[in-house]
Parts: structure tokens; sequence; C-alpha cells
């Protein structure tokens, strides 16, 4: 007489698949862990009131070789939430743009109404720092509005 | 009849729960895949090396200088003869000039107290007429 599966039958009712049905709560779990750990990049915006141009074009440069240098209306600078007085700007920023290889962009974030005499001042700083390539941010201009000034 | 009341079909009437999931990874890959940053925006300029003077011709040069008020001087390389412009102006002052001079260099020089914008809205301008060419200053006097 053929005994069915051999004499070998399973005695226990337990299943013997991978339980998948809480799968999707332990993938949701992972990702609002990794959502909530993740920090993104430090500085905080100041409040500025941004210049406008037509011609202002993306910033073609990964965002970690991007550094802002934020001028406040009364000409205070400050980098990476910290304020610096303009004379030591290129100590601050010559051994960061060392460090990124001569890749690093400044993007000068200047409040519209700065008088140029401290622009003036940051370019010779970043000059005597060494930076080649600057950006100076300014709100995408429409035509529109231009014609309506 | 109670018989005629009784349920027929053995469809299950509580909603399917078990697709909720894929649904929402379907939803949630969407707008992965969908999001842009904002990038950040502005207008690029190369600063010259530390020590890096060049000595231009003047008649290669077009002074562009930038009143406190906004309003923009413009010379011509040696000449005296001033002409008074708004920044707006300059897109086609460039493009002219840079037909008839193809190694004309734009010298923005911006008067210490004049507002940052106004330079910007210079630069601009240049920057719309396609100039490679620009040297920013400050005025001195």
């Amino acid at each position: 007489m053929a005994i069915k599966g051999g004499g070998f039958e399973k005695s226990s009712k337990a299943s013997d698949e991978i339980p998948s049905s809480s799968l999707a709560d332990i993938a949701f779990l992972l990702l609002i862990f990794f959502m909530v750990t993740t920090v993104f990049q430090a500085d905080r915006d100041r409040p500025i009131e941004w210049p406008e141009a037509e011609a202002a074009e993306k910033i073609d440069e990964k965002q970690k070789n991007i550094m802002n240098i934020w001028m406040e209306r009364d000409g205070r600078v400050y980098i990476n939430d910290q304020e610096y007085g303009m004379d030591d700007v290129s100590q601050v920023v010559a051994p960061l743009y060392a460090a990124s290889d001569r890749a690093l962009v400044i993007s000068i974030r200047g409040d519209r109404e700065v008088p140029y005499l401290y622009m003036d001042l940051l370019q010779k700083e970043l000059v005597a720092a060494g930076v080649v390539r600057v950006v100076f941010a300014a709100q995408l201009e429409q035509s529109m509005q231009r014609e309506r000034r | 009849m109670a018989v005629m009341n009784s349920k027929k079909t053995k469809v299950s009437d509580e909603i399917p729960t078990s697709s909720m999931a894929d649904i929402a990874f379907l939803l949630l890959i969407f707008f992965l895949v969908t999001t842009t940053f904002p990038k950040d925006k502005g207008l690029a300029v190369v600063l010259p090396e530390p020590g890096e003077e060049a000595q231009v011709s003047q008649k290669n040069i077009l002074h562009l200088i930038i009143q406190p008020t906004g309003i923009v001087d413009v010379k011509r390389g040696e000449s005296q003869q001033v002409q008074q412009m708004r920044p707006r102006e300059i897109e086609g002052l460039w493009r002219q000039e840079v037909t008839a001079n193809p190694n004309l260099i734009a010298a923005v020089k911006t008067h210490p107290d004049a507002s940052y914008k106004f330079m910007m809205d210079v630069l601009d301008a240049l920057h719309s007429a396609n100039a490679e060419r620009i040297s920013l200053q400050i005025l001195e006097n």
C-alpha cells in the first residue's frame, strides 16, 4: 500500500512561505526612517530681497560644490549661517576652495539694495582667495514685469 | 419571503486592502520621479586671477558708469563724450557696438553708493546681449 508522501507527511501546519503581507509595512517603516534622518544642506536662507535678472541661468554645478555667501542690506556677510567680517572672507573661503579642488562655485546672494561698495569689497576678497567662478544669484525676471517697471 | 432577501453573490462587501500598499508605492514613485528641486539661478561671471591685469587698448573699451540714481553714463574709449542711458537700453547698444568692434570689452564701473540692483540690471542687459568680456569695477574718483 503506497503511503502518500512516502511516509513523511507534514506534521506541522505552519506555512513554509515567507509571510509577505507585512513586507509593505517594513518598506514604509524603512522609508520613513530614512526620510526623517536625512539632513539637507545646512545653511538657512537669510531675509534678503533678491535682485532680478532676465538672463539668469541655472548654476551648472553640483549642489555640494556651490557655496552661498549672503550679503544683507547693511553689508553684513554670512557664510554657512555664521557672520563674518569683510576682511575674514578670503581666509574663510580660501581653504574651502582648495579642499574642493578648485571646483567651488561661489553664489553671491546679495540684497538688491546693498551699496555697491560692499559688493566690490567682497569681490576683492574672493579674488584674493583665488576664486574664479562666481554667480550673482538672482530671481528670474519675466519680460512682462520689466515692461511695467 | 425571507429567502429572497438573502445574499446571492459571494462578493465581499469590504474594500480590498491587499493592493493598498501597491497603490501607495505607485504614488510615491510617481511623486519622487516628478519632483524637481528648485535650482539656484544667477548671472555667472569669471573673476580675474590674483595679480592678473591685462592691458587693453582704450579703443576696445566701452565704459558703463552706473550712477547712484541708476542712470548709466556710456563713454566710448578715450572720447570724453558721455551718453546717458537706462540700464535696459544697454542690450541694444552692446549688440550695435560689438558688431562694429568684436574685441570690445564692457567695463562696468559702479558708483560706491549705487544699489547692487542697478549693477545687476546692467549685467543682466550685457548677458542678454551675449556679452562675454565684462569687467566689473568700482568707480574711483
